[in-house]
């Protein structure tokens, strides 16, 4: 286990300005490591919440400070948004008094295939996998190839294991539509994996009204309606479909953290 | 001088309130409730607690900024520590001490308005065409409801004339505003889509997820 009592943690989130489980899961991820020492300091930073990109640095004593994007893709905000905001200029960058520690985001770690596998196993136990197709979905968009990239990897991943009947990438926003899914699935069991960091906006709201599980928004998950997993599995247009959590809210997402601040340091 | 012994300094020398919160002694620790309220409260024992307590207002809704005069009453938090206390403050007001204390050292450096629009890409770009009149009134209508004090103005030669004087005068432990907000960035972006779709009246009614 990695010790930095001398380092501060930044731990960043994309947030949201509607939706307040946007930022749980990074929350909660830095709690979790809060509670075990290992950092001098933890801190969260957000690109639509506050404490805000802008202001995090200011509020940080030490003078090493490590920074884990906590996002699925390498793409725009973690090229773009978060080096510019923070005054990032590579992968170590000295900011006043700080020298700053840019790390791979969450996303890009291995561990991801077996998080995963685990979610997907979790979400519907007993269900033969051979007779299932398994779905990760992301958020995909025209504006940058990057944000699909991610969803394929882990699909050639998994699928190469030989375990699922069939597993597929599907997008929000991009070709193979997560809203096809009943087309594009040849086996009677679906399982569907949002690659999303939180519960939010896509993967609470608007996922669950693409699949048909949900005929409007459900609203925010923490807003305590009628929770979209209760009602696994859904019958649903012939086959049987099993709706996971996000994978950004597993537990394990901590250890990831933690895992990209030590590969920083043993490629540097 | 850190956060922490920089605000047990201001705890020692009486300071009870900050924003929202009345901050008192409980027994060997301290309590934490909204300033206004008194009598039978709802009781928390953990710093993770101000998290929950934070997010949403008496009417259940988001509280995206978190120093908004909307905090929710009907608790109290008991913790032991200072330690405990900055870590709960830190949810109610996130990264307030840490500027506060990086005011003090004399390190913080306000950003104004048009240097923040200057550097947006993607979908915020566009806030670069937001018009002085445009700014002033968008921060006339939405910053009244932070209490933050305002160090940035709109450009070096353009002070914020829309809020009253004391939006700009640090207060007994100042929140402080560094940089406009992304959700102000956010309502430019509707602001300016307004202004030049005079068709798409939606435009500005709420920001972009």
């Amino acid at each position: 286990m990695i010790s930095k009592p001398d380092s501060a943690l930044i731990i960043v989130g994309h947030g949201s300005t509607l939706n307040p489980d946007s930022s749980a899961p990074t929350f909660d991820h830095a709690e979790s490591i809060i509670q075990r020492g290992i950092f001098g300091e933890v801190h969260c930073a957000f690109w639509k919440e506050e404490p805000s990109l802008r202001q995090v640095l200011d509020c940080v004593e030490s003078e090493d400070v490590y920074v884990v994007p906590n996002f699925i893709s390498e793409g725009y905000f973690t090229r773009t948004v978060i080096p510019r905001e923070l005054g990032l200029d590579g992968p170590v960058t000295r900011i006043g008094r700080h020298t700053v520690k840019y790390c791979e985001p969450v996303g890009s770690h291995g561990k991801m295939t077996e998080l995963l596998l685990a979610r997907a196993a979790a979400i519907a136990p007993g269900v033969p996998p051979e007779k299932t197709t398994l779905f990760i979905v992301g958020h995909g968009t025209n504006l940058n190839d990057n944000s699909a990239l991610a969803a394929k990897r882990e699909v050639e991943r998994i699928a190469a294991m030989g375990l699922y009947g069939e597993v597929q990438s599907a997008y929000m926003e991009e070709p193979p539509l997560i809203a096809d899914w009943a087309t594009l699935a040849s086996q009677p069991n679906v399982v569907v994996v949002p690659f999303f960091i939180a519960d939010g906006l896509h993967s609470y709201e608007d996922i669950p009204v693409l699949l048909g599980i949900a005929s409007e928004s459900p609203g925010a998950a923490s807003a305590g309606g009628v929770s979209v997993f209760a009602g696994n599995p859904y019958s649903l247009r012939g086959r049987t479909l099993f709706y996971a959590s996000s994978i950004g809210t597993e537990h394990g997402f901590a250890e990831v953290i933690l895992d990209q601040v030590a590969a920083f340091d043993s490629v540097k | 001088m850190n956060t922490l012994t920089a605000f047990t300094r201001w705890l020692e020398n009486g300071g009870r309130t900050i924003g929202q919160i009345a901050i008192t002694r409980s027994g060997e620790g301290w309590e934490l409730r909204h300033a206004d309220d008194a009598g039978e409260l709802q009781t928390f024992t953990r710093w993770q607690d101000a998290r929950t307590l934070a997010t949403l207002d008496d009417a259940g809704a988001f509280r995206p900024i978190k120093t908004t005069n909307d905090l929710r009453h009907g608790w109290r938090i008991v913790l032991s520590t200072v330690a405990e206390v900055v870590r709960a403050l830190d949810y109610f007001y996130p990264a307030m001490l840490g500027l506060w204390t990086a005011d003090a050292r004399g390190e913080l450096t306000p950003t104004d308005l048009r240097d923040t629009l200057a550097r947006q890409t993607g979908m915020y770009r566009i806030t670069q065409k937001l018009t002085d009149e445009q700014a002033q009134a968008l921060i006339g209508r939405q910053c009244s409801r932070c209490l933050k004090t305002m160090l940035w103005r709109i450009a070096p030669a353009q002070p914020i004339t829309s809020l009253p004087p004391e939006k700009h005068q640090r207060a007994a432990f100042p929140l402080l505003c560094r940089e406009a907000c992304n959700l102000l960035v956010g309502l430019a972006r509707g602001v300016v889509k307004e202004a030049t779709s005079p068709e798409s009246s939606t435009a500005a009614a709420s920001p972009p997820a």
